[in-house]
């Protein structure tokens, strides 16, 4: 693989191309022509376009790409003179469960790694949560960690304050072990090796990053490394998440893909978006990360009021809330701490076409293509 | 393109009519995108094989090349030849460096020389990703062979690199002396679709001589004789940097015109020295091999060895840089049978013992290190530490990674055990040459055909250049009279302690004698531990007259001595006697604050600068406000003692400090 260092580099960050383009290149020189990368990138123009089929914006790409391949040379022999290593989609070494949950479209064609490679082959979980995340939280994850330590099952975390540490330095203080995915080029991470380094040395730390080696840390990389830390885990645990942030959409992209996520089961006086991850359909967990399937996350969403605010922008926190699940008019004004009367909400909700009337005692209202049925189309 | 277009340009641009055979089957090869390793002798004109494509190629073709001298030489004339060459080396200020660096980012650079250390430097790799690349060079390439007689860690990143490079960017590898084990090694490392072109390696005129002598003195006495006689200027290369002091002084005493040049010099001197030759401004540059590699004089007129070199790929190399003029060269080897006490010394003592290697690795696998606080932590010499951290790079235990700005140690995570069977057949393999080497000196076949054999180029020649096949030897008969002028040579001479520092009023001193050299380093000896009492009276005669010598009739305000740490008074009664002498006044007050070991307990300066830092205290410091003061010690190794004495004394007022020794040590750290 050494020998294709530069090659890989050059076609993994191809400017403008997403992972699914890049995967499907892939596939076709790999997979169904049976061509080595190096080989791909040794075709003429001419070649390219009729064996590949590819096209005429593409061929400008790859062109340049080509003529980058020397320079990128240097960079990989500096990575690989670092101790950096660099994995290919293609490589056995390329975590299974990464390719199973991202699939083409979203697997990264490259990941740079240093230390154990073999934890990628582990059976594995994601802790993840807010930078800020309340004591109690802290403690799941702590908890979490150390069940999973003690089944050696490895950690993947995103290196973030709060939630993602505290998973990390658990795991390590269980002599568990862990995978830290970076929101930052690979060889960017300086002092971060010092401190880890003997758990690095024995073994027990994996550091993984799949952007550009030398790129700073990005607010953008941080959200783009969320789909790679959930890809990771086979399990993945919810300490806390507030209703916007890294945390939110990384679950609710983990949802979409249909991937199990367990949400730690919030206090009924806690201030935290759990309850509505729960009614996005992950799974409500204890403390020690067993599901609570009898758990009705409803009656403790709480939400901020509106009163005062302009029609508009209640009636989409009342959509909302709708799209959740089925309210009559004295839980909506309740929740959203509204100061209508209950028939002024009623007459509201049966003029709004995307409302769907539920006739039963009290009127219950619901949003016509609300979540809950969404999911039942699935099940 | 046809070898006559290429000689049309070759003619507009190099100012040559046309190109040797195996250079144009090179040069053909290079243009088409291919591989190449060149085995041709010095002088063939293997620059001009990378040098006439990098002018037909669009970007930039870098040279990594371990030689400063030769890389400035190269660019100085490709310059003159208006093709834009530049080089980036470690002589040059990093702002220089920078704009080289950037104007080869800017695609104004044609021809980049650089060393192969800067593959670790990262403003270097990140320039790299913006330069437009056409070919690689890498120049001296036996350097990446362990088996080769100069074996440079850095290169091994340039083969990692080469064998990273995309197919159809051409590199060529170019060596002078290449032995078919060095030659295999190095085509096995730079991987497959790889041309070899070797050439021959006779050299006609050279005229090649041993000369058998029984001690140092007959060769001395021999070069005093007949030095100045030979046609021409050429180098004289002695074995040790002492050594290369003594011949110049030598010759300085018989007023025979010479320099002494040696790898601790600054870049200035250096060049200075460099170019004098160039001009032949001097009979002879004394040397350590450290000079003459790349340097582009085609009338050296003569080589003297006084010391046997390593293996005769080591000889051919350094006599390969004379006469490449074609012109008769003389060629001369010493051989004293003791000699080879020293290559076997080195090649014994060439690695640190296992225990060290041990240490080493566990200090690394315990943290992330820096060479400095690796040094501080194992209590090992720097030059250990460094030899040691190659070979464990070398077998994959540890590596070098950088941390911000600094470079650190770290210990590879499953990484094998020590192999010391590794270092054993090095060892072995160094021997063999060795004795290869003196089997050169025993021979009486034709010399030159002995050097080819050796170095793998088989091919058909008459030799009859050596004192073997026609020419008359040489033997050394000694005279009286030069014997008397050695021997007053040897009494008038002292090695100088260079100590001056900025920020500091200490001034250059002198030591009555090298430390092991002479009957002075037993008497200091038996005097220090073996309860000999107070130093003999012939090493204060000796450290006088190396005074008067040194410093004539100057006078200093007063004296101090360095307090002992075990010794008892013996500094202190020989300054005693030496104030006596000299009449100016000794104060006592000059003692330690705490109690510091012994220095020679330390193995590295950084600790031995940690032992006394801040240990010494002047009891009544208004007594050395504004004098000048002559600091005696028994014996000189490090300096840190005289050092960090001077500081102190500086900052308390001293305006200057200069220190007096017995003797001076030897290769000590950092020497």
């Amino acid at each position: 693989m050494n020998k294709e260092a530069a090659y890989w580099i050059t076609l993994a960050h191809l400017p403008g191309w997403g992972h699914l383009k890049i995967n499907n290149l892939i596939i076709k020189f790999y997979h169904e022509n049976k061509q080595t990368i190096e080989d791909f990138f040794q075709l003429s123009e001419n070649e390219w376009i009729t064996q590949y089929g590819i096209e005429y914006k593409e061929i400008e790409d790859l062109k340049k790409a080509k003529s980058e391949l020397a320079n990128n040379a240097f960079l990989a022999e500096s990575l690989l003179n670092e101790g950096y290593e660099l994995i290919p989609i293609t490589s056995p070494e390329y975590s299974k469960t990464l390719k199973d949950n991202l699939k083409a479209a979203h697997a990264p064609a490259l990941l740079y790694v240093k230390g154990n490679k073999q934890i990628m082959h582990e059976k594995s979980i994601a802790i993840v949560g807010s930078r800020n995340a309340s004591e109690k939280s802290l403690e799941f994850t702590d908890n979490i960690a150390k069940l999973a330590s003690k089944e050696y099952k490895v950690v993947v975390s995103g290196f973030a304050k709060g939630v993602d540490k505290q998973a990390l330095d658990s795991a390590i203080n269980y002599k568990g072990q862990s995978i830290i995915v970076l929101p930052q080029g690979i060889m960017t991470f300086g002092s971060g090796y010092q401190k880890y380094y003997k758990q690095i040395v024995e073994g027990d730390v994996l550091v993984l990053s799949t952007f550009f080696p030398k790129v700073p840390w990005k607010a953008e990389l941080a959200m783009a490394r969320n789909p790679v830390i959930y890809g990771l885990a086979d399990e993945i645990y919810v300490a806390e998440s507030s209703e916007k942030g890294g945390t939110w959409s990384g679950v609710v992209d983990g949802l979409r893909k249909n991937r199990k996520i367990y949400v730690r089961k919030p206090e009924p006086s806690e201030n935290t978006a759990n309850n509505l991850l729960i009614q996005k359909g992950a799974i409500a967990v204890d403390f020690n990360g067993n599901p609570v399937h009898s758990y009705q996350p409803v009656e403790t969403i709480e939400f901020t009021s509106v009163a005062n605010e302009p029609v508009a922008d209640f009636k989409n926190k009342i959509f909302e809330l709708l799209s959740y699940g089925e309210y009559s008019a004295k839980d909506v004004i309740k929740k959203l701490r509204l100061t209508w009367t209950e028939k002024k909400l009623r007459d509201f909700l049966k003029a709004q076409q995307e409302v769907e009337t539920i006739h039963k005692k009290p009127l219950h209202f619901t949003m016509k293509n609300s979540i809950i049925k969404q999911k039942k189309l699935f099940e | 393109m046809i070898r006559q277009e290429a000689e049309v340009i070759l003619q507009k641009t190099f100012k040559l009519s046309h190109f040797y055979d195996e250079q144009w089957t090179t040069i053909e090869k290079i243009l088409k995108g291919e591989r190449v390793l060149l085995i041709e002798k010095t002088g063939f004109g293997k620059s001009l094989c990378f040098q006439f494509p990098a002018v037909l190629f669009k970007g930039t073709t870098v040279i990594f090349s371990p030689l400063i001298a030769l890389m400035r030489d190269q660019v100085k004339k490709l310059t003159s030849l208006g093709i834009s060459a530049r080089c980036v080396n470690c002589e040059q200020t990093l702002e220089e460096n920078s704009q080289i660096i950037t104007d080869a980012k800017n695609g104004k650079i044609k021809i980049l020389y650089i060393a192969p250390e800067r593959q670790e430097n990262s403003e270097w790799i990140e320039a790299t990703r913006q330069m437009n690349l056409s070919m690689v060079v890498v120049d001296e390439a036996h350097c990446i062979s362990v088996w080769g007689h100069d074996f440079r860690p850095a290169f091994r990143r340039i083969i990692n690199l080469v064998n990273l490079l995309p197919e159809g960017l051409p590199v060529l590898a170019t060596t002078a002396t290449a032995t078919k084990k060095v030659e295999s090694d190095i085509a096995e490392q730079m991987g497959n679709n790889l041309s070899i072109i070797r050439g021959t390696l006779m050299r006609d005129n050279f005229k090649l001589y041993v000369i058998k002598v029984n001690s140092e003195d007959e060769k001395m006495i021999w070069l005093g004789q007949y030095l100045n006689k030979f046609p021409g200027s050429g180098i004289l290369y002695t074995g040790t940097r002492v050594d290369t002091e003594i011949y110049s002084k030598w010759f300085e005493y018989l007023k025979i015109p010479s320099a002494g040049y040696n790898a601790g010099l600054d870049a200035e001197s250096r060049i200075a020295i460099e170019n004098g030759l160039m001009n032949n401004q001097w009979k002879c540059v004394i040397s350590t091999n450290a000079l003459g590699m790349g340097i582009d004089k085609p009338d050296i007129r003569f080589i003297v060895h006084t010391q046997i070199p390593q293996s005769p790929v080591h000889y051919y190399q350094e006599i390969g840089r004379a006469g490449r003029d074609g012109q008769p060269t003389h060629i001369i080897l010493f051989y004293n049978p003791e000699d080879r006490e020293l290559p076997e010394a080195f090649i014994e003592g060439g690695r640190p013992a296992i225990s060290k290697y041990e240490k080493v690795i566990i200090a690394v696998k315990n943290e992330m290190l820096g060479e400095r606080e690796l040094i501080k932590k194992t209590n090992l010499k720097q030059n250990q530490i460094r030899v040691i951290k190659a070979d464990l790079i070398e077998q994959k235990i540890i590596r070098e990674v950088t941390i911000g700005k600094s470079k650190k140690f770290e210990y590879i995570t499953g990484a094998p055990k020590l192999n010391t069977k590794a270092f054993e057949e090095l060892r072995a393999g160094k021997t063999r040459d060795l004795e290869k080497m003196i089997e050169y000196v025993e021979t009486n076949q034709s010399r030159m055909k002995y050097l080819c054999d050796y170095l793998g180029d088989y091919s058909a020649h008459s030799f009859n250049n050596c004192d073997n096949t026609g020419l008359k030897k040489i033997t050394v008969s000694v005279s009286p009279e030069w014997n008397q002028k050695l021997q007053d040579f040897r009494e008038d001479y002292f090695p100088e302690l260079e100590v001056e520092t900025k920020g500091t009023n200490l001034a250059n001193g002198v030591a009555a004698s090298y430390y092991g050299i002479s009957n002075v380093g037993g008497a200091l000896h038996r005097s220090k531990y073996e309860n000999g009492g107070d130093f003999p009276d012939f090493l204060l005669r000796l450290i006088l007259k190396a005074y008067r010598k040194k410093f004539g009739q100057e006078k200093y305000d007063l004296i101090l001595y360095v307090p002992p740490t075990k010794s008892g008074d013996l500094v202190k009664n020989f300054a005693m006697k030496v104030s006596q002498v000299l009449k100016f006044p000794i104060y006592h007050d000059l003692t330690k604050q705490r109690i510091t070991s012994e220095q020679k307990v330390f193995e590295n300066s950084y600790l031995k600068h940690d032992n006394v830092k801040d240990a010494f205290v002047y009891n009544a410091p208004d007594e050395i406000k504004g004098k000048s003061i002559l600091l005696i010690d028994d014996i000189f190794d490090s300096g840190a003692t005289v050092k960090e004495i001077g500081r102190y004394l500086s900052n308390i007022g001293a305006v200057k400090i200069t220190p007096l020794v017995i003797a001076r040590t030897v290769g000590g750290d950092l020497v």
